[in-house]
C-alpha cells in the first residue's frame, strides 16, 4: 500500500490489516470447476423436466443431492488444490471496449481460500439438507416436489455465482439470483396468503438493499474503471490510483456495500422480512435463511474489506448496527412462542454478531462464526422441522413436551441438543470458540464505544443461552405431552384428531440430523489445529481468510509484512478485568452461558410455573409492563415500518392511482380520444353515404390540390424569371 | 393582378352556370346565357392578351362557332330535366367536336367520334333510358320525376368547378407561353417523309405522279435514306435531280394514325380489345334477368307434375 | 384531300382548345355533382371524355404527333366498355329499386 493510505489507517486504527496480494494465477487447467455451477444448473433443468413430465417419484430430489454432492465433492478437491488465488475463466460473458474506457465482466470464478471456505459449507450443507428435504417434502411428491428441488438448484447456482464469481457483476448476478430463489421457496406455499406476503415482503426489503449494491458497484466501476476482484485488489494494492482515494465515491461505496449486505444478512434496519421468511418449507429456512444465504452479506463485506479499511468509519458502523441486531433480536426471540420464529430471531442475532466482528476487526471472527453458525442453526431449523413434519405443524412450544421420552424422537431431540449447546456458546462446543472469537476483539480493537459494544454482546450471549435452551426444555424435556397443529396430512395415519400419532422422522432426516450435528460439534476442532505456514492461532480457518482478501484481525498475526503488530493493540488497549481480552472472554462467556443455560432450565424444565408467575408479575407492574409486551409484540418494529414505510407509500400509490386514473386517463388520454371525435361529430353530415357528396369532396380536394400546384409553380417560375 | 382575370372570368361564367342550373324563370336563364357567352368572350380576349401566336382568320371563326355550339349544348346537356333531351344534347356536343377535330386535321377521330359516340354509344343510353324512364314519354313537365327536375346542391357543384377551371384557365395561359415555338413546315415533312418511306407502294405512286419520267428506283443518300426534307418539303433524289414530292401525295391522317396505333402501341391496342370483350361478357352478365327456378318449375321442365300446384308460377321472376 | 386550313397552328390556338377543353371537363364535372339521374350522371362523364380527347387531338396537333388522336381511340374503348358496363349496373340497380335517383342508394353510409 502506498505510505497515504497506511497513514491515514494508522491514524484511525489500532491494527493496519494488510491485504496478502499473491499475484492471481490463471488456472486453466481448473476449467472443471465451473462444474460446480454447471452442476446445480443442470439439475434445475431436469427438475423442470420432472414438472413438466409429470414424475410422481422422488427423482428430483435424488438428482438435486447427487449434482450438490458432485459440486462439494468439487469443491473439496479445488480447495487442496488452491494454494494462492486463482483466477478460471469459463467463457467471455460481458466485454466492451470504447475511446477511454472498458467495461469487462467475464464469467470466471476468483478461487481464494475465502471462497473454499464458503462454498465448502454452502455446497455441503447444500447436499445434506436436499436429502433432509427429500424426506421432509415427500407429501408433495409431483409437481411441488420438482418445483422445490429446482428452486433449491437454482439457490445452489445463484450462491455460486455470488461466492466464486470473478467480479462485481457477477456477484451481483448471483446476488439477485439467491434473492429470486429465496422469494421462489418462502413462496412455495403459494396457497397461503402469510407465504404470499412473507415472500414479497424479503423480495421488497432485499431490493433496498441491492439498490446499494448496484450503485456500489456502479461506483466501484467509475472511480476504478474496472469490476473484477484481481484488478481492484492490484489498484488498492499498488495505490495506482492514490489520486483518487481521496474521492467522495471511495467513502460513500463502503456504506453503500454495508445497505446491500444489511438487506441480504438481515441487519437493524432491513432484518423484518427474515422472521417472515420460516413462512417457506423448514429445509428452506435451515439452507437459506440460516447458513448459506444470509452470509453472503458476511461474504460481501470480507470479500470487499479493503473498501472498508480505506474507510475505517464505516467499520465501526458495521459494528454498532450488528451490535445492536444482536441484541434487539435477542429479546424478541426471548419472548416468542413459535420455534421456527425464535431461531429466525436467533439468527438475526447470531447474524448480528457477524457483522460485529466484520466491525471489530476480526474477520477470522466473523468468518469462524458463520462456519460453526452455518452447522448448528441448520441442526436446530432442522430438527424444528422434524418436530414440524411429525406433528403436522406444530410449533407452539406450549404445546409440545417431553419429546426426549417419545419413540422415534430421541435422535431429534439430541441432535437439538448440540445445536442448542453450541448456539448458547456453552464452553467447549464450536460456537463458544468463535463467538468468543468476537467477544474479545471488541475489548481488543480501538473504537468508538466498542467496550461497551462488548458488554452488550456478552448480555446477548447470556440472552441466548436462554432462549435457546427454553426451547430446548420446552419441547425436548419435561412430561410427555402434545398436541397436534393444523396441517393434517390426509395420509391414513391419523383420519381424526384424537386419533393423531405423531410420525417419528426415518432414516433421511435422522441421518441428516446426525450428520450436521457432528459437524456442528467438530466445527470447534480448527480452533485448535495450528497453521502450517504461519503459526497463526485459528487453524485452517484463520489461514483460509488470511490468504484472502479479507486478511484483517487475525490473532497472532503480527508477522504478516507491513502490519503493525496485533500485540500494540492489546498493550494500549490493555484488559478486560484485569486479565488478557482472549483469555478473560473463556471465563465471561462460560459464566454468562451457565447463567442463562440455568436460568432456563430453572423457568422451563424444573419449575415451569416459575415462568408463568415471573410473566404475570411483570405484567402487573405498571413500571415494567411495557418490556415483556413489547418483546412479545417485537419491539412493534413492523408497526412502526407500517407507520412510516407502508402508510405513506399506501398513500402515495393512491395519490398517483388518482393522477392516474383522472389526469392521464381522463384528461390525456381519454381527452385526446375525445378530441377527435369531437371533430369528428363536426365533420359527420359530410359522411351521408350520397354518392355525389362525396364526389364533391373528391373533386373539390383534386381542384383545390392543383389549383395548389399551379399557384406554386407559378410562383417560384416568377421569382426565376425575374 | 393580371393572373386574376382568369379567375374571375371563371367566376362570372360559374355564376351565369349557376343561375342556369337553379329551376328559375325564362328571364334569369337567358341572364344567365348572357352572361356565360360574355364570359366565354372574355376569356377569349384573356387568352389573346396573354399567349403569343399568330392565328388564322378562318380558322379562328370556325373554331368559335364549334366552341360556343360545343359549351352551350354541354350546359344545355346538364341543365335539361329531361334525360333524353340530355342524350341528345350530348349528340350535339359530340357533333360540334368533330367539327373542332376537323379543324385539327384530325379527320379520321371526327368521323370516329360521330360514328362511335352518336352513333353506338349514345344509341345504348338511349335504350336504357326508354327502358328505365316510362314517365318521360309525356311532354308535360310535372311528369317528369323530381329528382330530375333539381339540382343538387348546385352552389358547391359550381364553387368546385369554378376552382378547377379557373386553375386550368390560368395554368393554360400562362404554361403555354413557355411552350417553344410550333412546329414549322421542315418538321411537318420530315414526319410525312418518315411515314411515306415505310409505304412502299405509296411512295412509289406519290414519285412517280409528280414527277412520271423518273426512273425508279431513287439513289438513297449516304445514309441508306430515301428521302430528304425541309422546309420546302420532301425530296427525292434521281441521280443528281432532286424531286420534290407532291403535298397532296403525303399520307392522310388515316394512315398517319393507323400507323402511330400498330407501330407504337401494339399491346396498348390488344389490351383495348380484351377490354372491350370483357365489358361485353360484363354487360351481359349484369343485365341478364336473373331467373331462379323453384323446384316445381324444374320438375315442369323435365315433364314431372309440380309437386305444389297451387304455388306454382309465383317463383318464377325474381 | 386534306383540309388545309391553317399553316401553323400557334400556341394561341392551343390555348383556346386546351381553355375549351377544360370548361368542357368542369361542365361535364359540375353535371356529374349536380344530376341526381344515374344515367345523365353517366352522360356527364361521357362529356368528361370529350374534353379530355379534345385536348389530346389539340396538343398532338400542336406537335404534329399522332399519338394524341391515338389516345383518343383508347379514350373511345373505355367509354365504350364503361357505358357497357355502368348501363348495364343502372339496369340492375333500376329492377330493384324502379327508380334513376342516385340519392335513394345510401348504403355507403352504413
Amino acid at each position: 500500500m502506498t505510505s497515504a493510505i497506511a497513514i491515514r489507517i494508522v491514524e484511525m486504527l489500532p491494527a493496519v490489516p494488510a491485504v496478502p496480494m499473491a499475484d492471481v494465477v490463471e488456472a486453466t487447467s481448473h476449467w472443471w470447476a465451473g462444474f460446480i455451477l454447471w452442476c446445480p444448473l443442470i439439475s434445475l433443468a431436469l427438475c423442470g423436466l420432472c414438472a413438466a413430465f409429470r414424475v410422481k417419484s422422488k427423482l428430483p430430489a435424488w438428482i438435486t443431492v447427487l449434482s450438490l454432492a458432485c459440486s462439494f465433492v468439487l469443491t473439496i478437491i479445488l480447495g487442496n488444490l488452491e494454494d494462492v488465488p486463482e483466477r478460471i475463466q469459463l467463457f467471455e460473458w460481458i466485454s466492451v471496449d470504447w475511446v477511454g474506457g472498458s467495461f469487462v465482466a467475464n464469467f470466471a470464478l476468483y478461487i481464494d481460500s475465502l471462497t473454499i471456505l464458503w462454498m465448502s459449507f454452502v455446497t455441503g450443507l447444500g447436499t445434506l439438507i436436499a436429502l433432509y428435504a427429500s424426506e421432509y417434502m415427500e407429501t408433495d411428491v409431483g409437481k411441488g416436489y420438482a418445483r422445490f428441488f429446482s428452486g433449491v438448484s437454482a439457490f445452489l447456482f445463484a450462491m455460486g455465482c455470488l461466492v466464486m464469481g470473478d467480479n462485481l457483476l457477477m456477484l451481483y448476478l448471483g446476488w439477485e439470483g439467491v434473492g429470486f430463489a429465496s422469494y421462489w421457496l418462502i413462496g412455495y406455499y403459494y396457497r397461503r396468503p402469510a407465504a404470499v406476503a412473507a415472500a414479497k415482503k424479503a423480495f421488497i426489503v432485499n431490493r433496498i438493499g441491492d439498490l446499494g449494491l448496484a450503485l456500489a458497484i456502479y461506483l466501484i466501476w467509475s472511480t476504478f474503471g474496472t469490476v473484477q476482484y484481481n484488478e481492484l485488489i492490484t489498484h488498492l494494492d499498488a495505490g495506482t490510483f492514490a489520486a483518487s482515494y481521496e474521492h467522495w465515491s471511495v467513502e460513500a461505496i463502503p456504506y453503500l456495500l454495508m445497505l446491500a449486505a444489511f438487506g441480504k444478512s438481515a441487519q437493524l434496519p432491513l432484518y423484518v422480512w427474515l422472521p417472515d421468511a420460516m413462512e417457506g418449507p423448514t429445509p428452506v429456512s435451515a439452507l437459506i435463511h440460516a447458513a448459506t444465504m444470509v452470509t453472503a452479506g458476511i461474504y460481501l463485506i470480507a470479500r470487499m474489506y479493503p473498501f472498508f479499511l480505506l474507510e475505517p468509519t464505516s467499520l465501526h458502523v458495521v459494528a454498532w448496527v450488528g451490535g445492536l441486531t444482536a441484541l434487539l433480536a435477542a429479546t424478541i426471540g426471548m419472548a416468542q412462542y413459535d420455534i421456527k420464529r425464535i431461531f429466525a430471531y436467533s439468527t438475526v442475532s447470531q447474524l448480528g454478531y457477524m457483522f460485529l466482528g466484520l466491525g471489530v476487526l476480526t474477520t477470522y471472527g466473523a468468518s469462524y462464526h458463520v462456519f460453526t453458525h452455518a452447522f448448528f442453526k441448520a441442526v436446530l431449523f432442522l430438527a424444528a422441522g422434524a418436530v414440524m413434519h411429525g406433528f403436522a405443524g406444530q410449533l407452539d412450544l406450549r404445546k409440545l413436551s417431553g419429546l426426549r421420552r417419545m419413540k422415534g424422537w430421541r435422535i431429534v431431540a439430541w441432535t437439538m441438543f448440540i445445536g442448542c449447546v453450541c448456539l448458547a456458546g456453552f464452553p467447549f462446543t464450536s460456537g463458544y470458540f468463535s463467538k468468543d472469537a468476537i467477544l474479545a476483539e471488541a475489548f481488543v480493537t480501538q473504537g468508538p464505544g466498542f467496550e461497551a459494544l462488548g458488554w452488550i454482546a456478552i448480555f446477548t450471549a447470556f440472552l441466548t443461552a436462554y432462549y435457546t435452551f427454553r426451547v430446548w426444555c420446552r419441547v425436548c424435556a419435561g412430561p410427555v405431552h402434545f398436541e397436534p397443529g393444523d396441517e393434517l396430512h390426509d395420509d391414513g395415519h391419523h383420519d381424526e384428531e384424537h386419533e393423531f400419532h405423531p410420525h417419528a422422522p426415518r432414516f433421511a432426516i435422522n441421518f441428516v440430523l446426525v450428520v450436521i450435528a457432528l459437524g456442528a460439534l467438530l466445527a470447534s476442532v480448527p480452533y485448535f489445529m495450528t497453521n502450517e505456514v504461519s503459526e497463526i492461532k485459528g487453524g485452517w480457518i484463520a489461514d483460509m481468510v488470511n490468504d484472502s482478501t479479507a486478511a484483517a484481525g487475525i490473532p497472532g498475526h503480527e508477522e504478516h509484512p507491513g502490519t503493525i503488530a496485533h500485540d500494540a493493540g492489546h498493550a494500549h488497549h490493555g484488559s478486560i478485568l484485569g486479565m488478557d481480552p482472549h483469555v478473560a472472554m473463556y471465563w465471561i462467556s462460560g459464566v454468562v452461558g451457565g447463567i442463562g443455560l440455568f436460568l432456563a432450565f430453572w423457568l422451563h424444565l424444573w419449575r415451569r410455573q416459575d415462568a408463568d408467575r415471573l410473566r404475570s408479575w411483570l405484567l402487573a407492574r405498571a413500571w415494567i409492563r411495557w418490556l415483556p409486551v413489547a418483546m412479545e409484540n417485537k419491539w412493534y418494529v413492523d408497526e412502526v415500518y407500517h407507520a412510516l414505510v407502508r402508510a405513506p407509500l399506501w398513500l402515495l400509490g393512491h395519490i398517483a392511482y388518482g393522477f392516474d386514473r383522472y389526469i392521464v386517463d381522463g384528461l390525456l388520454v381519454d381527452g385526446t380520444a375525445r378530441l377527435p371525435r369531437l371533430i369528428a361529430r363536426w365533420f359527420q353530415p359530410l359522411q351521408n353515404g350520397l354518392l355525389q357528396s362525396y364526389a364533391v369532396t373528391m373533386a373539390g380536394g383534386a381542384a383545390l390540390i392543383t389549383l395548389l400546384m399551379v399557384l406554386m409553380m407559378q410562383f417560384f417560375e416568377g421569382g426565376s424569371v425575374q | 393582378m393580371d393572373g386574376l382575370y382568369p379567375y374571375i372570368a371563371c367566376l362570372v361564367g360559374a355564376s351565369a352556370l349557376y343561375l342556369l342550373l337553379r329551376p328559375g324563370p325564362l328571364v334569369v336563364k337567358l341572364l344567365g346565357t348572357v352572361v356565360g357567352f360574355s364570359a366565354l368572350a372574355w376569356l377569349v380576349v384573356i387568352c389573346s392578351q396573354v399567349v403569343p401566336g399568330e392565328i388564322d382568320p378562318g380558322h379562328e371563326i370556325l373554331f368559335l362557332i364549334f366552341g360556343a355550339i360545343t359549351l352551350s349544348s354541354a350546359v344545355r346537356m346538364i341543365t335539361h330535366s329531361r334525360p333524353v333531351y340530355s342524350a341528345l344534347y350530348f349528340v350535339m356536343v359530340v357533333l360540334s367536336s368533330a367539327g373542332l377535330f376537323l379543324l385539327l386535321e384530325a379527320e379520321f377521330m371526327a368521323f370516329a367520334l360521330i360514328i362511335v359516340y352518336a352513333g353506338a354509344i349514345l344509341i345504348t343510353y338511349m335504350f336504357v333510358l326508354m327502358l328505365a324512364q316510362q314517365a318521360s314519354e309525356s311532354d308535360h313537365v310535372d311528369e317528369v320525376p323530381l329528382y330530375d327536375r333539381l339540382a343538387r346542391e348546385p352552389a358547391a357543384a359550381v364553387i368546385v368547378g369554378l376552382i378547377l377551371a379557373g386553375t386550368l384557365v390560368s395554368a393554360t395561359t400562362t404554361g403555354l407561353t413557355h411552350l417553344p415555338d410550333p412546329v414549322d413546315e421542315s418538321v411537318m415533312n420530315r414526319v410525312h417523309g418518315e411515314l411515306l418511306e415505310q409505304l412502299p407502294r405509296q411512295f412509289k405512286n406519290a414519285v412517280l405522279a409528280t414527277s412520271p419520267d423518273a426512273t425508279w428506283p431513287p439513289t438513297p443518300d449516304s445514309s441508306g435514306n430515301m428521302i430528304r426534307w425541309d422546309a420546302e418539303g420532301p425530296f427525292v433524289q434521281f441521280g443528281t435531280e432532286a424531286v420534290r414530292i407532291d403535298p397532296d401525295q403525303m399520307p392522310s391522317n388515316t394512315q398517319h394514325v393507323g400507323w402511330s396505333l400498330v407501330a407504337s402501341f401494339p399491346a396498348s391496342l390488344e389490351l383495348a380489345g380484351v377490354i372491350l370483350l370483357l365489358a361485353m361478357f360484363g354487360a351481359v352478365v349484369l343485365a341478364r334477368r336473373q331467373v331462379e327456378h323453384g323446384e316445381d318449375e324444374l320438375r315442369r321442365d323435365i315433364g314431372l307434375d309440380p309437386m305444389h300446384p297451387d304455388e306454382d308460377g309465383e317463383g318464377t321472376s325474381a | 384531300m386534306t383540309l388545309q386550313l391553317a399553316t401553323t397552328f400557334s400556341q394561341l390556338s392551343l390555348s383556346h382548345y386546351l381553355v375549351l377543353s377544360g370548361l368542357l371537363f368542369v361542365i361535364g364535372l359540375v353535371g356529374f355533382l349536380t344530376r341526381r339521374n344515374l344515367i345523365v350522371m353517366f352522360l356527364c362523364t361521357e362529356l368528361m371524355f370529350q374534353a379530355a380527347a379534345i385536348a389530346f387531338v389539340a396538343s398532338g396537333r400542336y406537335w404534329f404527333n399522332f399519338t394524341g388522336q391515338v389516345f383518343v381511340i383508347f379514350i373511345l374503348t373505355v367509354a365504350a366498355a364503361e357505358a357497357a358496363l355502368a348501363l348495364a349496373l343502372v339496369v340492375l340497380l333500376y329492377r330493384r329499386r324502379s327508380t334513376l335517383n342516385a340519392d335513394d342508394w345510401m348504403e355507403l353510409c352504413e
